[in-house]
C-alpha cells in the first residue's frame, strides 16, 4: 500500500487497512506471517521479564519523556524486529 | 520462465505486488525516452545504481524497519574492497551475496570489464539504496532526483540500474 492509501485509510478511520499494512510489513508481504511475527515479538518481550529482573526504568522513562512521537514509534518497530531477530526464529530473507 | 504476450517476465508479478502493496508502484503517463549513448561503451564512464542495500561498513545502516521506507542513498566507492561493504536489506535473500557480494553488487566484475576495456571507465562512486519505499512520490522527488544529480555530478555517461 502506498502512503496515499494509508492516509486515505486514516481519514476514513479504516483501522483494519492500517493493521493489515503493518502485518504485511513485518510479515514480508504475507499477512498471516505478519500476525505470527507480531505475536512472536510480544512473547519475546514478555520472556525476559518473567523473573522480574532489574530494568533501567530511568532510561525508559527518560526516553518516553524526551523523545518525539515519531522517534518512539520508530523505536517500537525497531524493538519488534530486534526482539524477533534475537529469538533466532527469523523469517526474513535479508537482515537488519 | 514464463513470459506474457508483451514479453514481461513473471507475468502476474505486478498483480501480486499491487494486491499486497496497492498504489506502491510508480506509474508514468508520459513516455520518458531512454537517453542514447553518445559514444561507444568502451569509451564511456559508467555509474552503477543498485537497490541492494549495499553500503560501506561504518555508515548509518539503511532503515529497514521503517514501515514507509528509507529515502536515502549511500555512495559506494567503486574501488571498494567487498570486505569493506555490508548489506542492510530485509526483502531479498542475502546468503549468496554474503558469500560473494558480486552476485548482487558486481563491483569487482565491473572493474574487470573496465580493465579489459569493455567499459571506458567507472565513476568514483556507485550508488545504493533499498527498494522498500511505499511513497512513490517521495521516492521520485528525493531519492531518484538525488541519485540522478549525484550520477550527473560524477560525469557518468552510462548508468547501469539494477534492482535487487
Amino acid at each position: 500500500m502506498s502512503l496515499a492509501y494509508l492516509k486515505a485509510a486514516v481519514a476514513d478511520g479504516d483501522t483494519e487497512t492500517l493493521v493489515r499494512y503493518v502485518r504485511l510489513h513485518v510479515g514480508d508481504g504475507d499477512e498471516s506471517s505478519g500476525r505470527r511475527e507480531i505475536d512472536k515479538a510480544w512473547v519475546q518481550a514478555l520472556l525476559p521479564l518473567l523473573d522480574v529482573p532489574e530494568v533501567d526504568r530511568e532510561f525508559v522513562l527518560d526516553t518516553l519523556k524526551t523523545k518525539d512521537r515519531a522517534t518512539l514509534a520508530h523505536l517500537f518497530f525497531s524493538l519488534h524486529f530486534h526482539l524477533v531477530r534475537e529469538s533466532g526464529d527469523w523469517i526474513h530473507d535479508g537482515d537488519l | 520462465m514464463a513470459t506474457s504476450s508483451d514479453g514481461q517476465l513473471r507475468p502476474g508479478l505486478w498483480d501480486t505486488v499491487n494486491e499486497r502493496y496497492p498504489g506502491s508502484m510508480i506509474s508514468k503517463e508520459d513516455l520518458v525516452p531512454l537517453a542514447s549513448l553518445g559514444r561507444p561503451l568502451s569509451e564511456a564512464r559508467l555509474a552503477f545504481v543498485s537497490t541492494a542495500g549495499v553500503q560501506p561498513k561504518g555508515t548509518l545502516p539503511f532503515d529497514v524497519v521503517h514501515p514507509v521506507g528509507d529515502y536515502s542513498f549511500r555512495r559506494v566507492p567503486s574501488d571498494s574492497d567487498p570486505a569493506d561493504l555490508e548489506i542492510h536489506q530485509l526483502k531479498y535473500p542475502t546468503d549468496g551475496a554474503h558469500r560473494d557480494l558480486n552476485v548482487i553488487f558486481p563491483i569487482e566484475r565491473l572493474r574487470e570489464l573496465r580493465d579489459e576495456g569493455v567499459i571506458g571507465g567507472l565513476t568514483d562512486n556507485f550508488f545504493s539504496f533499498i527498494g522498500y519505499n511505499m511513497d512513490p512520490g517521495l521516492l521520485e522527488r528525493t531519492l531518484a532526483e538525488g541519485i540522478a544529480e549525484a550520477v550527473c555530478a560524477e560525469q557518468a555517461e552510462v548508468a547501469l540500474l539494477s534492482p535487487a
